[in-house]
């Protein structure tokens, strides 16, 4: 599985892990791994630490679940991004719509 | 049984040889004690009757001799003797005979005599015979002990105690330890935290530490996140230990930040965050049972996560600490811990807690293995992030791939064609770029000029999915098309370049602003994404060949 989602033990946090390469090919699966988070407003924190390849189409998909989620959650984070991928996030200015960290 | 002889007087011999052989005992004779000397060794008798008065050497000078002879097994010496004034028979014991027997005496008593010394001699072999297979065995186990310790030793040589971050105090209860406490950053600047508490302590389980820690090193350094770490200690543990024996642990990752605690806790007493005014902030209790329990599809990976703020102290236990007990054979408790804590919180005096540990339990023989770990989190780690090394290629290179309906059709060509090119040194390093230069010209040509799609519709949630379904729609009726791609490398100015171009008669989509104001547009990030990577973006050839160049010799991040 390249996109993995767990919640942490208190329900608060859902950590969706994304393995390898993040494009639209998973549009499905990363749609699914953030769907049903529940009342709870948990943070979502997006582990980027095994995610070597990164596309616009991911960008989209980052924002689309930005959108898509509003208020339901308390913050969207994105961590552990390598710094080469953490560059095209910077790039991008995604420092503007999620924390980094 | 063999008797020595050892008598002057030629008819004594006589008369105990044959009385002797009778009772079914080899015997041999010697005139004095020299005699019986120079044939001892040689003849290795199992007891000695020896006559007090003798010319050259009597019995009170040889009887010491043979002793010494003898060894380390017993040598039954019966002094014959036809004084019997109590001071010779005292002179006899003293020169370490065993027994006496006076002349004249009854055969019955010789023999009884003879069998008791016999008895006593058998003993002595066994005796001997154990004492060299104890210290045998004795040699082996500390030899083999030896070569456990080496290899603990070198299993935890990349163990990093030495961050100022970091406090830690072991105290095993014998020279083995079976607690383990290991400690490691990430490639990401993170770092890693292991604490472990192996059922029983000694030799046994500090052998499970040898997993263990290879894994853990591993890991860390590939930067895994805690649920797969300890996933992979379950799955080791539980294949290689025997049943009743488990490893309780408390694993944890703290963010390069410092902000981010992620942990796992299966059977370590609750650790604690400490905050900056030195109260108890959150307990991190155990969730899970200890590793090594629970098949892999029984075991949960299940991880907590905590956001600490500036001067937060994590401190974690193993249960020795919390099981030592004092003179009056009190357990220090949970409770009694805590309190001595919180005395040396606020001033963070690490020393002056161990200290205080060390003061209650005074000279009471510690039970079990001790550790204690105090990890200051909240702030920066300051570790190295690691950047693969950027060492470029010296020979110059061209690969040009045509891609049919079929190579687009099926899995993302882009990835194959990253993955052949990484192999080249130097290339690697910069992987994430090339990848997203080909990714973002490939797919700009596929979708605009092959497939004609428009970005616009992307704008919205829906208008994205429903943008990817008609691409897919599209591809599948995809026919007679080729992609071009043309790689090439010039080492002198280390530039690789990248020409894409189709024969459709469509050209690129040309670069939009994807600012508008504030709001950051869902597409059209990709051309602008181009543009930051490379050093150099031309359309050729009106609009339908992409030309980018990127150039290797800066770094890649």
């Amino acid at each position: 599985m390249s996109v993995s989602r767990d919640f942490s033990n208190d329900g608060k946090q859902l950590v969706i892990a994304i393995k390898g390469k993040f494009d639209f090919s998973l549009v499905q699966e990363f749609r699914q791994a953030y769907s049903h988070i529940g009342d709870s407003q948990p943070t979502v924190i997006i582990d980027l630490r095994e995610t070597d390849y990164l596309d616009s189409s991911a960008l989209g998909m980052l924002l689309n679940m930005r959108k898509s989620l509003g208020s339901s959650v308390k913050a969207i984070q994105l961590v552990n991004a390598k710094p080469d991928v953490r560059r095209i996030l910077d790039i991008s200015r995604f420092d503007k719509m999620f924390v980094i960290a | 049984m063999k008797v020595l002889i050892v008598d002057d007087q030629p008819a004594n011999q006589v008369m105990l040889t044959g009385l002797i052989k009778r009772f079914g005992h080899q015997v041999s004779c010697a005139s004095n004690g020299v005699e019986a000397i120079d044939i001892f060794t040689s003849l290795a008798p199992d007891v000695v009757l020896l006559d007090v008065m003798m010319p050259i050497m009597d019995g009170f000078k040889t009887a010491p001799c043979l002793k010494a002879l003898s060894g380390d097994v017993h040598l039954p010496i019966l002094f014959i003797t036809a004084l019997d004034d109590q001071e010779t028979l005292l002179r006899c014991l003293e020169a370490g005979g065993d027994d006496f027997i006076s002349v004249p005496f009854e055969p019955v008593v010789l023999q009884a005599k003879l069998n008791a010394h016999a008895r006593v001699r058998e003993l002595s072999h066994s005796l001997k015979d154990k004492n060299e297979a104890l210290a045998y065995h004795s040699n082996r186990m500390e030899r083999e002990q030896n070569i456990v310790s080496h290899m603990l030793a070198n299993a935890l040589q990349e163990n990093e105690t030495e961050h100022s971050f970091l406090k830690t105090y072991l105290a095993p209860a014998n020279e083995f330890n079976g607690d383990l406490v290991l400690t490691k950053g990430g490639p990401l600047g993170n770092f890693y935290l292991f604490v472990g508490d192996f059922t029983g302590h000694g030799l046994a389980p500090a052998t499970g530490a040898l997993p263990v820690s290879q894994t853990f090193f591993d890991l860390a350094e590939k930067g895994l996140s805690v649920a797969n770490m300890v996933e992979e200690f379950n799955r080791k543990l539980v294949r290689l230990l025997p049943d009743d024996m488990f490893c309780a642990a408390f694993v944890a990752e703290l963010s390069a930040n410092g902000e981010r605690l992620t942990y796992w806790n299966g059977g370590i007493p609750d650790a604690l965050l400490i905050n900056g005014a030195g109260q108890v902030e959150k307990r991190l209790v155990p969730e899970h049972m200890a590793l090594g329990i629970l098949s892999p599809d029984e075991f949960s990976s299940q991880v907590s996560h905590c956001f600490v703020e500036e001067n937060t102290r994590l401190i974690t236990y193993t249960d020795g600490v919390v099981e030592m007990t004092n003179k009056a054979d009190e357990r220090l408790s949970e409770r009694g811990f805590e309190i001595l804590l919180l005395r040396y919180a606020c001033e963070r005096d690490f020393e002056g807690l161990v200290n205080a540990l060390q003061t209650f339990k005074e000279n009471q023989e510690q039970l079990d293995d001790i550790s204690l770990v105090c990890l200051d989190c909240g702030g920066v780690t300051n570790l190295p992030v690691s950047k693969p090394e950027n060492n470029v290629t010296h020979l110059p290179f061209r690969l040009v791939v045509y891609l049919k309906e079929d190579e687009i059709k099926g899995q993302d060509p882009i990835i194959k064609l990253v993955d052949s090119l990484i192999h080249l040194e130097g290339i690697r390093a910069h992987k994430t770029a090339l990848y997203l230069l080909l990714a973002e010209a490939f797919n700009n040509m596929l979708e605009h000029s092959v497939l004609q799609l428009d970005s616009g519709i992307k704008q919205t949630g829906q208008g994205f999915d429903e943008y990817y379904r008609t691409r897919e729609q599209r591809l599948a009726e995809l026919k007679d098309v080729e992609i071009e791609i043309d790689i090439q490398y010039q080492p002198d100015s280390s530039l690789l370049s990248f020409s894409i171009a189709s024969n459709s008669e469509n050209g690129f989509i040309e670069c939009q602003e994807n600012v508008e104001g504030d709001e950051v547009l869902a597409f059209g990030r990709g051309l602008q994404l181009i543009k930051n990577f490379s050093s150099y973006v031309d359309w050729r050839d009106h609009g339908r060949r992409l030309y980018i160049e990127y150039d290797l010799s800066l770094p890649p991040a």
